[in-house]
């Protein structure tokens, strides 16, 4: 490791530490407390206390059913989406392209209130549609019920798992497909020998993430496994501190450190699947193509399956909460419904100043964040797949620390940490906890859009006399452009919507948008939350749609045509 | 070149917007420490009657919902690092009794609870309402005839997976409210155990607290629920009413200056506005809420003639003791 090297190394695992090290210590401290709010007497007795719950084990049962059914589901579909939205030639793939990502703008807890609204056993209103359409006498489906929250989930997290899947596939070279054909494999054949393989870091890291954020997922197991008395992890502790006035979150941090034990096993699973990186270079110095497969005969049935997709687990429970902000109170569809409507909702929340508040703060932190966390993400993952050392597998594991933990309790060793520091009751409080909690969000697409990147291109360049800085800014970024365009979408939109820390660090003054859905939530109020949810939304798709454009146009294959055409030009004028 | 150009542009606009957040935070801080009051709180919807205050008064108050969960935790951590912000807190009674343990309360004579009755005073903390609880239904598929006439028709079969409920193994209030019909309606354990059974036998959804429950109710999704009358006047026009049993339960609501509050003079201010029978009249027309305040009662019909009694406050070790046998009845463990 050159010295250089060594010195971005350390100074990142320094930088990462203050950020995700110190609030999990907090929790680390907290569990072996024997106070509820204060640190010393230490014991095992929280420890003892909820390892021994007789719950415990149904809820690890349902725990390991709920995320990897999730991530697997999202997985998938998002392997499905990206390969359609980046390699084919579909149509109107840019709808696709955001539609695709639509649901990780959703916050959760009102994603889950549209799925029961249109799935409960009772009165869903698809439960009826398809009652009356087949003459059943009972509810075909039961959103309330783990097969419900891994479907819900799945969706929720569908995005993070496309964000990371699509741009390792849309740089991906065809030529070796090709090769493939060339020697007569088919296309499933080329599929399973070639391209799944070759994306393997991707579709890894994708599921991992998918695991890693279900595990900490509280939202759908709330709304939908509570009703249903399906109880997972992240509701599991939900109990063991509300069953008491003094919420003791020594115990949540005991049952958080088997989350955490488990999420860092996982990243050690992902280093040992893709320890031989070189396999996956599709990027290297002799220039790389990528292509458009033509769907021929198969283009119009692939368009409606994709329709058909988006419809039924994107469009409408969108649909749903559009509806829900036009009616005073959640109401079946009808014409008793339909008279009621009025745009009472929308007018109440935008003339409310802590909801302005709230998107102004939300907005900053978003803005800013997603930049700053970006940034530290090119960083961190260049160390963590060009460095390759001890260190930077150390580097990779404590990005992950405060990621691990449920956001519930998360917020709570930030608060610990926090109040110790001037920044408690700042907005800067929020900034650096969602830094440090997201950052994994920001280095997984980054990590995957780096391992296809060969080591070669770099040392061309510094051979020809160029510094690292000039390296990385010339050569290393430009390829990185669709890594980083997805950390930043990733990043901006969880910001946007960001829950369980904010609920633990916002005081008046630095509320954000979440903050206010959950007020609303809790009163009860889902026309206020559907309309504030809706402008989220539409916020989010407009960021996205932005970042994307910008995306495009600094995206390697555009930056090459557009120096082929500038150097051609003088040769025209001359000729 | 472009590349470069937009980069710093960003830059620059990154900058510029980190710079006036900031500004903006050092105008709060001076803020706080002057005019302001700083108001923890558990209560809910209460933001007309702050508006009022501050028309009123000329004086802001500062907002934090803390939910009963996180309540004691999130205090007493910034008192350990001395950072409590708060100048009044309002809360359950028993989670204000443990705060005024831990030396956190400090002791006022309000006068505007000069005529609040002897209970509802306990030494510096007042109670100024009660979280009462009753039986919700929805008006479009229960008629008043088919409603329950007392809390034991509820375990009626009838009412078999048409029930919402908050987990009555886990939430505070709902726990006391089970305890609460045992020690104040039924005429005994072994009346109350089956009560219990019955209503476990009808699987009633289980929600995270109260405010879940009025939505499955208007929606129709479930036709009645274990909830808080106050939601008829909240979320009105939504088809809700109550079942009009006697007496209804509920644990007490109460409010607290806190000891070196950064503000007192301003805490004080506002705690007698809070006690005054003006602002019991808003709590109770505008938010619905059940006061103590004489003679003021929530625009529900025919609640003036419904007795609502505070229940006993239940000790952690009791909660936890019930949230166990109540997880045993309703099939949870």
């Amino acid at each position: 490791m050159l010295k250089r090297e060594r010195n971005l190394t350390y100074a990142l695992i320094v930088l990462v530490s203050l950020l995700t090290v110190a609030p999990v210590l907090m929790l680390v401290m907290g569990s072996f407390s024997n106070s509820l709010h204060s640190f010393g007497n230490f014991t095992l007795k929280k420890y003892i206390s909820v390892y021994t719950d007789p719950m415990l084990f149904s809820v690890l049962g349902n725990t390991a059913i709920f995320v990897v059914g999730s991530a697997a589901f999202a997985t998938i579909l998002a392997l499905f989406l990206a390969y359609l939205n980046t390699r084919t030639d579909i149509p109107f793939k840019f709808l696709f392209k955001v539609l695709s990502v639509m649901p990780m703008m959703i916050p959760h807890v009102l994603f889950g209130v549209s799925w029961a609204l249109l799935l409960n056993p009772s009165n869903g209103i698809l439960n009826m549609w398809l009652m009356r359409a087949f003459s059943l006498s009972s509810a075909p489906f039961n959103i309330y019920s783990l097969p419900g929250m891994v479907l819900v989930e799945g969706l929720l997290d569908m995005p993070i798992a496309y964000l990371i899947i699509a741009p390792a596939m849309g740089s991906f070279d065809a030529s070796l497909e090709e090769s493939s054909r060339v020697f007569k494999s088919g296309p499933v054949k080329t599929l399973m020998r070639i391209t799944l393989p070759i994306l393997r870091p991707a579709i890894m890291a994708a599921f991992i993430l998918c695991i890693v954020r279900a595990l900490a997922s509280f939202g759908v197991p709330s709304v939908l496994g509570m009703p249903g008395r399906v109880y997972v992890l992240s509701t599991f502790i939900y109990r063991v501190i509300t069953v008491s006035l003094i919420a003791d979150y020594g115990k949540a941090a005991a049952i958080g450190m088997s989350i955490l034990v488990i999420s860092v096993g996982l990243i050690y699973v992902y280093r040992y699947f893709t320890r031989a990186s070189d396999k996956f270079v599709t990027v290297s110095s002799r220039g790389f193509k990528p292509s458009v497969v033509q769907l021929r005969k198969g283009k119009i049935p692939l368009f409606i399956i994709l329709l058909l997709i988006s419809f039924i687990l994107i469009v409408l429970p969108v649909l749903v909460l559009l509806y829900t902000s036009l009616v005073p109170y959640v109401m079946v569809p009808g014409k008793q419904a339909f008279a009621a409507m009025s745009l009472q909702n929308w007018r109440v929340v935008i003339k409310d100043p802590i909801s302005l508040r709230s998107l102004k703060n939300s907005l900053f932190l978003c803005l800013v964040g997603a930049t700053v966390g970006t940034f530290l993400s090119v960083l961190v993952a260049y160390v963590i797949v060009k460095i390759k050392s001890k260190a930077s597998g150390f580097l990779e594991s404590i990005s992950f620390l405060s990621f691990s933990f449920p956001g519930i309790v998360i917020g709570i060793g930030f608060m610990w940490y926090f109040v110790r520091t001037p920044i408690y009751a700042t907005i800067w409080a929020l900034f650096f906890s969602y830094v440090a909690t997201y950052l994994p969000y920001g280095i997984r697409p980054m990590t995957s859009a780096f391992v296809q990147i060969h080591g070669s291109l770099e040392e061309s360049s510094l051979v020809c006399g160029a510094s690292f800085a000039t390296t990385m800014r010339r050569i290393v970024i430009p390829l990185l452009v669709p890594g980083i365009v997805s950390s930043w979408v990733l990043l901006a939109t969880m910001f946007f919507r960001e829950l369980s820390l904010s609920a633990v660090l916002s005081r008046p003054g630095t509320e954000v948008l979440a903050i206010q859905i959950l007020r609303f939530s809790e009163d009860g109020q889902w026309g206020r939350l559907s309309a504030l949810g809706l402008i989220m939304i539409a916020i989010s798709i407009i960021m996205v749609a932005g970042v994307n454009i910008l995306g495009a146009r600094f995206k390697p294959g555009e930056v090459r045509e557009k120096r082929v055409k500038v150097e051609s030009q003088p040769l025209k004028a001359t000729s | 070149m472009k590349l470069k150009k937009t980069m710093m542009v960003l830059a620059l606009v990154l900058v510029i917007t980190g710079m006036v957040f900031a500004a903006g935070k050092t105008e709060t801080v001076e803020e706080v420490t002057s005019k302001k009051v700083s108001l923890y709180a558990n209560i809910t919807a209460i933001e007309p009657i702050l508006e009022h205050y501050n028309k009123t008064t000329g004086s802001e108050v500062e907002y934090t919902r803390l939910s009963t969960a996180r309540y004691v935790s999130t205090i007493l951590t910034e008192v350990e690092a001395k950072k409590l912000t708060a100048d009044v807190v309002q809360g359950p009674l028993p989670i204000l009794e443990i705060l005024r343990d831990q030396g956190v309360l400090a002791k006022y004579e309000a006068k505007s609870a000069a005529d609040y009755p002897d209970w509802a005073k306990k030494d510096g903390i007042y109670l100024f309402g009660i979280e009462y609880v009753g039986l919700i239904y929805n008006t479009d598929l229960v008629t008043p005839e088919e409603a329950p006439k007392r809390y034991q028709d509820l375990a009626d079969p009838k009412w078999k997976g048409h029930i919402v409920m908050a987990d009555p193994g886990t939430h505070a209030t709902t726990i006391s409210w089970l305890v609460g019909l045992k020690e104040n309606v039924f005429a005994s354990e072994a009346e109350w155990r089956t009560f219990l059974a019955g209503l476990a036998a009808n699987e009633p959804m289980f929600v995270a607290s109260f405010g879940p429950t009025p939505a499955p109710l208007a929606s129709g999704e479930k036709k009645i629920g274990i909830s808080m009358p106050k939601y008829i006047v909240t979320h009105a026009p939504a088809p809700l009413d109550y079942a009009k049993i006697s007496p209804m339960l509920g644990s007490p609501r109460a409010i607290a200056l806190t000891k070196g509050a950064p503000n007192p003079r301003g805490a004080e201010q506002f705690l007698e506005y809070w006690l005054d029978t003006d602002a019991a009249g808003r709590l109770a027309n505008d938010v619905g809420e059940y006061v103590i305040a004489p003679g003021v009662y929530p625009p529900i019909d025919g609640i003036s003639d419904i007795e609502v009694i505070p229940i006993r406050e239940l000790s952690d070790d009791e909660l936890q003791k019930w949230g166990a046998e109540f997880d045993k009845i309703f099939s949870l463990k």
